[in-house]
């Protein structure tokens, strides 16, 4: 009897402590997680791995508007912003940094390494076939090398890591993972690159280019052929990123000849202002009629699924407020709804308001508008407060500034549309020695460039007698023209003229500085915020070996803005070294 | 066997330290504050010196409300304080339930939290203004005592029930005839359809119809249209001109006010001059400026050697001056008409209309403006209308800038009329930036809504009606 009892005694208290604790009893494999032993099973689970990580890619949006764009000469941080992002902006950041910090790529870099290791196993038992395997590795490390060049451009000398790593803390052994420079980074990457079995997008019909949520996926992924393009512009190897960005041109360049043919990645007019994007007035001259509902502005908010999305972006991840993770530039740039920690600076402001439009010549002499307008597009004033719009189209309606819903947070991460692509290969072929083609991609375009004096186009708007990658056909010989004739390229209408600006004037002495400068201003007005300043500016200040190109920039920006620091920060930038922030693990 | 009685100790050690932890927590959280369990009358009814106020709370019938299970705040005076208190208070009981609930708020509000200050309403329909130690002109000596209905807040002196500013205007024997004779006056009946009693519904407008003498509200222009001084929320600060000072104020402005007949002059001139005297902020004596900005913003200097006498209200000042003496320069503002905003076309040209954005290269600065070139209509104008436009003489000016064609053309600005020949035909020569001078013009008569109008050239031609202008800006002469 006295047994009995303390057993049932003991019994109770075993029931009480486990009904704490029985989760380190039992090894129980949990219900909503995905144990090591259940993935990689096979290309299902190797995809649902590669989302995983563009998942993951998502949480470092904010980090990365913040360094490449606050870094720079556009974006100033507001009185609501802390010291973090006062920091970023003077260059001064210290080791607590969250967004100096370059922990958070390496983090995403060894989930790469991971997975790229478990492709590889998946591979040799069979799991995922050649082409499955060609596919998904070849995106997961091009997804690498691009976090590979952003940690280069942010902080000079990086470890570059290849192996599956435990924690992201055995980074900090610099026995084991000697630093490269930027330069042999560069090396290393286009080597990597070059190398990879498969470089275009997931074709259609396989399974991951396909629409989840009205989102079309085939945006989401990197694009190898932009990254290899831009490794070999960083390198200095101008043929071959010229050669790289001319195949992403030619995307649309397949099958029937409409529309999608002439105009996608071609910056080519469609007569459709969802999907041409121009600067548009509904009389010209009259500057209360610019365009708001559809052309320009409606790039940033259409849906993905649309045509002129699909023609205009190369790349962009979609913030949704059914799927996570959140959208963290509502909290960055909205004074509605989120916390208005940056907003344009003055610099950037005079900048659009120091370009003027082509004159009108339907009301007689009447000259052009004395801005340009995608300045009123790209930022607006609310409450009195400039707010940088282009992340906030999808949340706050453009003609009342008020949310839709105030909670339903979405939005987009713009990353690469061909505006981008556009510019970098005139870059390239400019540094090339093709000056007026570079020209005439961000002005008037090729009818522009190589002007036709009547409908004889036979020689004219071509640049057919010039080796791959800078044979452009843009011949067309108009309406009445025998024999009628429309080349692959007739349509492209050129960046400025999209954009309705006059062109840029080049003096015929130094053409080459003057339109690669010009490059560069207008990859600020097209693409401005969009997450590309600082590395451009960076990219030019590198290759001409000019700190000056850098410095007074920011310098600008800082002095505009009345930030005291700005001459410190000046002379700080005048010396290489301060380009890069330091690698604080 | 061992094994399992180690167990159970263990166990049992284990139990009842969980158990014997729970002791010290209750005793930590006990209550232990006695008058916690009293409640603000009992508080009161206790203290030997707030007997007498204790003995009203009775005579009014408070005393129930401060047991009750609701929240207030009592400021409660001495037996000093109400010493002196006026036995005609304490005799009507109308008066001495206002008297008592003038003490009473019905939230709890702490001196602590009043360090900026606190606009406290009080049970009477008053307010009271509480910061730090000091509720209105009394001072707090015992604070912030917390009892099971609110808090007490022991005060040294008792509060008055003040009359509000529009009270005093009507009541107060010190308040000057003339001025408040007409703010008295100015009492009308309003559309108003809250209450009103809709009969039918009229057959070609489709607009109700209502019971005469149910569809409006009788009034005063004064609350409407500057400020309600009746609001107990807000402060006000009233300036009341003697009569001296008012007849000479209305002397002053006749001749911009001037009406079709005698009595629309004086009423248009009256309502000139006072709509200016007022201003819904109080000061403190000491910083009284010697100008206030009116909620017209027209200067209005109020010196202190001009005060005669200060009245306080209940929501705020009223300032009997000796004189108030209102510049016309400050009071009759420019006129400036940003010509793209235009209410009316002469004919249906949008279509040969640009609103344009320019920079004015003489100041660098960015401009809108409004241009209207190859309509082919004579005499095509844009209409534009400005209010309360006073008698006097005025100069007219605009910035047209004419980068549209080479010729210099004219237009003109019509003065209630398009065709109105008070101001010229004034030419238009090519990129001129600056304002250009038109030609003065005099209004004999006070006009509550005056239509301005841009009128082209009397031609046909595309080169001589082209209409193109920055703004109108019509300057008053003094």
């Amino acid at each position: 009897m006295k047994k009995i009892s303390i057993k049932i005694f003991l019994l109770a208290a075993a029931v009480s402590a486990g009904s704490v604790s029985c989760k380190k009893i039992f090894d129980v494999k949990p219900k909503t997680e995905l144990d090591v032993s259940q993935m990689y099973r096979d290309v299902y689970d190797a995809d649902a791995a590669l989302i995983g990580l563009y998942g993951k890619f998502m949480l470092l949006s904010e980090q990365y508007i913040i360094l490449n764009e606050l870094r720079a000469d556009m974006l100033e941080y507001t009185s609501n912003a802390d010291e973090n992002l006062r920091q970023i902006s003077t260059h001064s950041a210290t080791a607590s940094n969250p967004y100096a910090s370059p922990r958070p790529f390496y983090e995403l870099i060894i989930n790469c390494n991971d997975v790229l290791k478990n492709f590889d196993i998946m591979r040799k038992d069979n799991k995922l076939n050649e082409t499955e395997y060609a596919h998904r590795y070849s995106d997961v490390g091009s997804l690498r090398s691009f976090l590979y060049l952003q940690l280069g451009i942010h902080f000079g000398e990086v470890p570059y890591v290849t192996s599956a790593l435990e924690t992201v803390d055995a980074i900090k052994d610099q026995k084991n993972f000697p630093r490269l420079s930027f330069d042999a980074l560069l090396d290393t990457l286009i080597k990597f690159e070059e190398a990879l079995p498969f470089k275009g997008e997931y074709p259609a019909g396989t399974n991951l280019n396909i629409t989840v949520d009205g989102y079309p996926t085939a945006k989401w992924f990197i694009n190898k052929r932009v990254l290899l393009g831009d490794l070999h512009l960083w390198k200095g190897n101008y043929n071959s990123a010229a050669s790289w960005y001319r195949e992403v041109m030619e995307t649309g360049t397949t099958g029937t000849q409409n529309g999608s043919y002439y105009s996608m990645y071609k910056v080519g007019w469609d007569s459709n202002g969802d999907i041409d994007h121009y600067i548009n007035y509904g009389r010209a001259g009259d500057a209360s009629t610019l365009t708001l509902n559809s052309q320009w502005r409606f790039m940033f908010e259409q849906a993905m699924t649309t045509e002129g999305f699909r023609r205009e972006w190369v790349w962009a991840i979609p913030f949704d407020n059914k799927f996570k993770p959140g959208n963290p530039f509502i909290k960055l740039f909205s004074p509605v709804g989120g916390q208005y920690l940056v907003k344009p600076s003055q610099d950037a402001i005079d900048r659009w308001n120091s370009e003027k439009q082509r004159p009108v010549t339907v009301a007689g002499t009447v000259s052009g508008l004395p801005y340009d307008a995608r300045g009123q597009l790209t930022w607006r004033e609310i409450g009195g407060q400039p707010v940088v719009m282009k992340y906030l189209y999808n949340y706050l309606n453009y003609l009342t500034n008020a949310p839709t819903n105030i909670l339903q947070k979405d939005g987009k991460w713009f990353l690469f549309r061909q505006t981008h692509l556009h510019m970098r290969f005139a870059e390239a072929a400019n540094r090339a020695g093709k000056h007026r083609l570079a020209w005439g991609f961000y002005n008037s375009g090729f009818a522009g460039a190589y002007p036709a004096s009547g409908s004889n186009v036979t020689n004219f708007q071509n640049t057919l007698s010039e080796p791959y990658p800078f044979n452009f056909d843009g011949r067309n010989s108009g309406s009445t023209g025998v024999p009628y004739y429309r080349a692959d390229w007739y349509r492209n209408i050129g960046i400025r003229a999209r954009a309705n600006l006059i062109d840029q004037a080049v003096p015929a002495t130094d053409s080459l500085l003057n339109i690669e400068s010009g490059l560069i201003n207008e990859t600020a007005l097209e693409n401005g915020f969009e997450g590309t300043r600082w590395p451009d500016l960076l990219r030019i200040a590198l290759r001409r070996n000019d700190p000056a190109f850098l410095a007074d920039k920011v310098y600008a920006k800082l002095q505009k803005d009345g930030v005291a620091e700005a001459s410190a920060v000046r002379a700080k930038l005048m010396n290489k070294a301060n380009w890069y922030l330091p690698f604080n693990f | 066997m061992r094994i399992n009685i180690y167990k159970i100790l263990l166990a049992v050690t284990l139990g009842s330290t969980a158990l014997s932890g729970c002791e010290k927590w209750d005793e930590h959280n006990t209550v232990n504050d006695a008058s916690l369990k009293k409640d603000l009358m009992a508080q009161i009814s206790a203290d030997g010196s707030l007997s007498k106020f204790a003995e009203l709370l009775t005579k009014s019938g408070y005393d129930k409300v401060l047991s009750s299970s609701r929240t207030f705040t009592v400021f409660a005076p001495t037996n000093d304080a109400l010493a002196s208190l006026d036995a005609a208070i304490v005799n009507d009981t109308a008066k001495l339930n206002r008297f008592i609930a003038n003490h009473i708020a019905a939230q709890t509000f702490y001196t602590t939290s009043a360090d900026t200050t606190l606009r406290i309403a009080l049970l009477n329909g008053k307010y009271a203004d509480l910061l730090d130690k000091k509720i209105e002109n009394a001072t707090i000596t015992v604070a912030d005592k917390q009892v099971k209905n609110g808090v007490l807040q022991v005060i040294n002196q008792s509060m008055p029930v003040l009359s509000n500013a529009w009270e005093t205007l009507e009541t107060n024997a010190a308040i000057p005839a003339k001025q408040k004779a007409y703010m008295l006056s100015l009492f009308r009946n309003v559309f108003d359809a809250t209450n009103a009693v809709k009969i039918g519904v009229d057959a070609t407008t489709g607009l109700p119809i209502y019971q005469p003498g149910t569809d409006s509200v009788r009034t005063n222009i004064f609350w409407r249209n500057v400020y309600d001084l009746r609001n107990e929320q807000k402060k006000y600060s009233l300036f009341v001109l003697a009569d001296g000072a008012w007849d000479a104020e209305i002397a002053k402005y006749k001749p911009y006010c001037n009406g079709s007949t005698a009595d629309s002059t004086t009423l248009l001139t009256s309502w000139t001059v006072v709509k200016d005297l007022a201003r819904d902020t109080v000061y403190r004596d000491a910083e009284l400026p010697d100008t206030i900005l009116s909620k017209f913003n027209v200067k209005v200097p109020v010196g202190k050697l001009n005060i005669v006498q200060t009245i306080k209200t209940s929501n705020g000042n009223i300032y009997v001056m000796s004189k108030a003496d209102v510049k016309p320069s400050d009071k009759l503002k420019p006129y400036v008409i940003e010509t793209e905003n235009w209410r009316t076309m002469s004919a249906e040209k949008r279509g040969n209309m640009y609103i344009r954005d320019r920079v004015n290269t003489l100041t660098g600065k960015m401009f809108r403006d409004v241009l209207a070139n190859g309509h082919g209509t004579a005499l095509f104008n844009l209409g534009y209308r400005i209010t309360d436009v006073y008698s006097t003489k005025y100069r007219a000016y605009w910035v047209a800038v004419n980068d549209v064609i080479t010729n210099t053309f004219t237009q003109k600005v019509g003065i209630g009329e398009a065709t109105a020949t008070l101001l010229p035909y004034v030419n238009v020569a090519p990129n001129v930036y600056s304002e250009v001078y038109l030609g003065e013009f005099t209004l004999a008569n006070y006009q509550s809504v005056l239509n301005i109008y841009l009128t082209a050239a009397n031609s046909t031609s595309a080169t001589a009606n082209v209409l193109v202008c920055d703004y109108i800006r019509l300057e008053p002469v003094f």
